[in-house]
């Protein structure tokens, strides 16, 4: 083979490569949800899949990579090509909290670029009726006393740090100190806890324990929103006065690895923009208590950026990070 | 091997596997936060007593092993021919290795034909052409019915990229 | 509104063909969906939740109701036909299973595995109907502490599965505790034996362990001596199971039922466990302990009706308390969500015509589950007919498809292997796998929820023994020991020298 021939055939292979990034997508998508089925983070990927698949032209594989509160599925997107053929749905848990919380982490932000975040969930926090507490104030003063509980998801999820960062803004001094964290595998059985009587209180996405509300099962103390939320009759954080509990909000979005062209993440941008316009999309996520607000790939990184600032400040005051 | 010897070889097995736990595997391998309130709840404290029970298991296993007299039965129907049988199964060690070599590389469905093929002719199959023929066939099936059907990635190859 | 009415007014709701096509449908998907290795139940219903989007709430319901069912039974196929379990929950029916089909009794064993679950089925939803809220509330008083108590009372079975060894059986429980150590710790989120491998850290996926401790030593085994099944009567499966036999397992069967319905209605158990007590219920109280393991068909059918036994009850906690029981569950109370419904105490208000719906559904779906079952083994039984050397690679790559798409993930293939050929050794020493899975299963939730007693309680130890439901498994475990160690003492002190037998 000839220098000329070699050439030829690199500029052919260019020209294919140039070509096919052009017309990106040219084949189907691979989106990866690193938690299981069944779960907000599965529920929500699946409800935008199908006007996202519209707005696309072409199917999206949906794949669900659990483990390790979300890291197992991060990583494949981490390590995969940088083509836009995978992609991730990025959670709260997997991509603000773990980041800040866990030293063992084996990626952090900067491996990838977000396109999106398209959903927002407000925390609420909840007590079981038998406790006796209707109030924040009722909690703290139970603090006081000692011997008050709060289950979680899990080490480092959202539902720990949630607990955590409440109870410091509300003025606990030593919140790891006096009070005992009980974590539970999986949201579920961190509200089944709750009602249970094995843990005092928990903080959650709203939808999670919406149900549990309604059937009077939990109270609802506080919503963490600047707006109430439908279903939790109660104050909220701008209500009591605590508007740094806003940055408090579970989140859902769209992230590729770090390489991710510009071309392929404007693309994303306009079909997101078409996706959330779907009104049987919109239907479907309010009535799970989600708020849709579509983000453009920069106020995503910001967002996610500012709300990591805020996680990873409290945790290194509190000496929360977890090493080794 | 007779019942003696089985006894024996996985107590002594247990006793060093507890032993290794103990003194090397578990400090190396498992870490503990240094702010362990109390020794019950530490991440260590589950494997150590692990460890503890295998080799309790090992001692129990050497010592009923020992009361054992030896009766010279095998416990295994011997293979016809041991040494081809062992070369069987490197080759279907090799075959695995390979597999997850080739997995993310050729794909899913050209790694499969291969497997299937390699495996058929590795157990001396009396139909080789039904064994080439469904080693074709079988991961063609599987591909559509997992892809298209069930929805899952399955990997596509750098040679190979099915519809 | 009187009971009467209510039962009107559910069946207004579901007295249409579609209702009844979906629950058909569903029933279908899950019996082919289970009896695909990897695959399994959840899977198959995970995949079916869009489509029930667009459906009028109690169809969805229903279908995915079905599918759950349908799935849990078909677990079972694969289980006899190639001792690779479809579901978690049938791993328990390769015991005997297995052993029949190998001696060409496949449709006898997929028979009585169809017949008992049934059965049980049959009992759980009427369980389900009668006592819900009974059962629920008994749900509820399960924390931490009764859960410890619970499963170390369940590790005991393992004394029922060992074997002819109870220290081998011991050996290969412990290697299945220390193998699910590996991950993050529970309490401080730390890496236990995870290698820095972020695969590593989420542990070893179950179904990979489970099929690789199951299906592959069989591939080895035939690799070793690809000769030794020439001349064994492994045939067409045409016999099928006799009203005698079960009869003769009947008393297997409804105590099995009656293990799912206690294990399903607590949450966070689930299907296996539950097959496993049952099975070793019925082979500590049976005539033929023996046969067990050898091909008894009391075992299939105590195994089946234990898995089966949960599938209704686990509806007791969803329905009563929004509590989904396992994973299975989840994905159910994700639909009611979708369609606005909130599964808990008002919904037996509320939404009394849908309850009401759903139980005399899950009533129609054993009658479906029955007509498809028989249908299924049909097809199905053939597979015993296939060549054994074409049947083995066929298996492998099915194995290899199916152990992916549990979580898409290569790296679980890679988990499959090497537990292929620790299972391998395993029957080459004669250390039974039964206990290995058990433990696996189990270690993971004694470890959670002891350390979580003692987070509750300030590392007070008492809070073991808070109340009647702790003691009451405390006295069920040590009566077991006790009869453990008077076994193995009388076996030491009888027919010494008789075989080559290990005394422990």
């Amino acid at each position: 083979m000839t220098f000329r021939t070699l050439g030829a055939v690199c500029a052919l292979s260019l020209g294919l490569a140039g070509a096919a990034l052009a017309e990106y997508p040219e084949r189907p998508i691979n989106m990866v949800i690193p938690y299981g089925a069944g779960g907000a983070t599965d529920i929500s990927a699946r409800t935008i899949a199908e006007p996202l698949g519209a707005a696309v032209g072409k199917p999206l594989v949906m794949a669900n990579v659990t483990g390790a509160g979300g890291a197992t599925g991060s990583v494949a997107v981490q390590n995969a090509k940088e083509d836009g053929y995978t992609m991730l749905f990025a959670r709260v848990g997997s991509h603000s909290v773990n980041p800040a919380m866990k030293a063992t982490l084996p990626y952090t932000l900067d491996d990838f670029r977000f396109v999106t975040v398209y959903e927002i969930n407000p925390v609420a926090c909840a007590v079981s009726p038998s406790s006796g507490i209707t109030s924040m104030e009722d909690l703290i003063a139970k603090v006081d006393e000692g011997g008050v509980t709060y289950s979680s998801s899990g080490v480092g999820s959202l539902l720990h740090l949630a607990a955590v960062m409440v109870l410091s803004e509300f003025g606990v001094e030593e919140p790891l100190t006096k009070t005992t964290h009980i974590p539970q595998k999986g949201g579920g059985a961190a509200a089944t806890a709750v009602l249970n009587g094995t843990a005092t209180f928990l903080c959650t996405n709203s939808s999670a324990i919406a149900s549990f509300v309604a059937n009077k099962q939990l109270v609802p103390l506080m919503v963490t929103t600047a707006e109430p939320v439908a279903g939790f009759d109660v104050p909220t954080a701008a209500d009591l006065g605590k508007p740094a509990l806003h940055q408090l909000v579970g989140w859902t979005g769209i992230a590729g690895p770090d390489g991710l062209p510009d071309d392929v993440a404007d693309k994303w941008g306009a079909w997101m923009a078409a996706a959330t316009e779907d009104p049987e999309f919109l239907e479907k996520m309010t009535a799970r208590g989600s708020v849709i607000e579509l983000m453009s790939p920069e106020d995503a990184n910001a967002f996610i950026e500012g709300q990591y600032n805020t996680f990873r400040k409290l945790v290194d005051d509190l000496g929360m990070r977890i090493e080794g | 091997m007779t019942q003696r010897q089985v006894q024996l070889r996985l107590g002594f097995g247990a006793l060093l596997a507890a032993i290794f736990l103990a003194v090397y595997a578990i400090p190396a391998w498992v870490s503990s936060p240094s702010n362990v309130g109390n020794v019950i709840l530490s991440p260590l404290f589950w494997p150590y007593a692990l460890s503890g029970f295998t080799g309790l298991a090992g001692l129990g296993l050497v010592f009923s092993g020992l009361r054992l007299e030896d009766t010279g039965t095998p416990v295994n129907t011997p293979s016809e021919n041991p040494n081809a049988a062992w070369l069987r199964l490197a080759g279907m060690a090799v075959i695995m290795g390979l597999t997850m070599i080739a997995l993310p590389r050729l794909g899913m469905v050209l790694t499969s034909m291969l497997i299937f093929g390699a495996t058929a002719f590795l157990v001396r199959t009396r139909h080789p052409v039904t064994a080439v023929f469904c080693a074709v066939i079988i991961p063609l099936v599987l591909y559509a019915f997992f892809a298209h059907v069930a929805g899952v990635a399955i990997p596509q190859g750098n040679i190979l990229r099915l519809p | 509104m009187s009971f009467l009415d209510s039962l009107a007014a559910g069946l207004s709701l579901v007295g249409n063909i579609e209702s009844f096509l979906a629950l058909f449908m569903g029933v279908a998907i899950g019996v082919i969906g289970g009896a695909i290795p990897g695959m399994s139940a959840t899977m198959a219903v995970a995949l079916t939740l869009p489509f029930t989007f667009a459906m009028q709430p109690i169809t969805g319901i229903l279908l995915l109701l079905g599918v759950y069912k349908g799935g849990i039974f078909g677990g079972s196929i694969p289980a006899i036909l190639i001792k690779t379990p479809g579901t978690p929950a049938s791993s328990a029916t390769i015991l005997d299973g297995y052993p029949m089909a190998e001696k060409g009794e496949a449709g006898r064993a997929l028979g009585m595995a169809l017949w008992a679950s049934c059965t049980a089925d049959v009992i759980s939803n009427l369980s389900l109907i009668l006592f819900a809220g009974w059962l629920a509330s008994f749900a509820l008083s399960f924390g931490p502490p009764e859960f410890f108590t619970l499963i170390l009372f369940s590790l005991t079975i393992i004394a029922g599965v060992s074997g002819e060894s109870l220290l081998r059986g011991a050996l290969s429980a412990l290697l299945g505790l220390l193998l699910a150590t590996i991950g993050l710790d529970l309490v401080y989120g730390t890496n236990r034996f995870t290698f820095g491998d972020p695969n590593m850290m989420g542990g070893l996926n179950f179904i990979a362990v489970l099929i690789g401790l199951f299906a592959i030593p069989e591939i080895l085994a035939m690799v070793w001596h690809p000769t030794a099944h020439v001349g064994t009567a492994r045939s067409l499966g045409k016999n099928w199971v006799s009203f005698a036999d079960y009869r003769r397992s009947f008393k297997s069967i409804v105590r099995g039922s009656f293990i799912g319905v206690f294990l399903g209605s607590i949450p966070g158990i689930g299907a296996a466990p539950s097959a496993f007590l049952s099975y070793s219920e019925a082979r500590r109280t049976s005539k033929n302990k023996e046969n067990f393991g050898k091909g008894e068909v009391e075992g299939v059918a105590a195994s089946e009706a234990g898995n089966n036994g949960v599938a209704g009850a686990t509806l007791i906690p969803l329905l009563a308390l929004g509590v989904p029981g396992d994973v299975i569950t989840a994905i159910i109370i994700g639909a009611f969500m979708i369609h606005g419904l909130q599964p808990g105490p008002m919904m037996f208000i509320l939404n009394v015509d849908i309850i009401y719906g759903l139980f005399i559904g899950l009533i129609v779906s054993s009658v479906f589950l029955f007509l498809i079952g028989t249908v299924a083994i049909r097809g199905f039984k053939y597979v015993a007919d296939i060549p054994k050397r074409i049947l083995i690679p066929a298996v492998l790559v099915l194995c290899i498809y199916g152990v992916f798409a549990v979580n898409n993930n290569i790296f679980d293939v890679g988990v499959m292997f090497v537990m292929g050929w620790v299972g391998f050794m395993m029957v080459r020493y004669h250390i039974p796998a039964a206990p290995f899975l058990i433990a696996f299963i189990l270690g993971p939730l004694l470890e959670d929820n002891f350390r979580q007693s003692m987070l509750m309680s300030g590392s007070d130890p008492s809070i073991l023994v808070r109340g009647p439901i702790t003691w009451f498994f405390w006295a069920m475990t040590l009566l077991t020991i006790i009869a453990i160690v008077r076994a193995g003492v009388r076996a030491v002190k009888g027919t010494p020298a008789l075989s080559p037998k290990v005394k422990d």
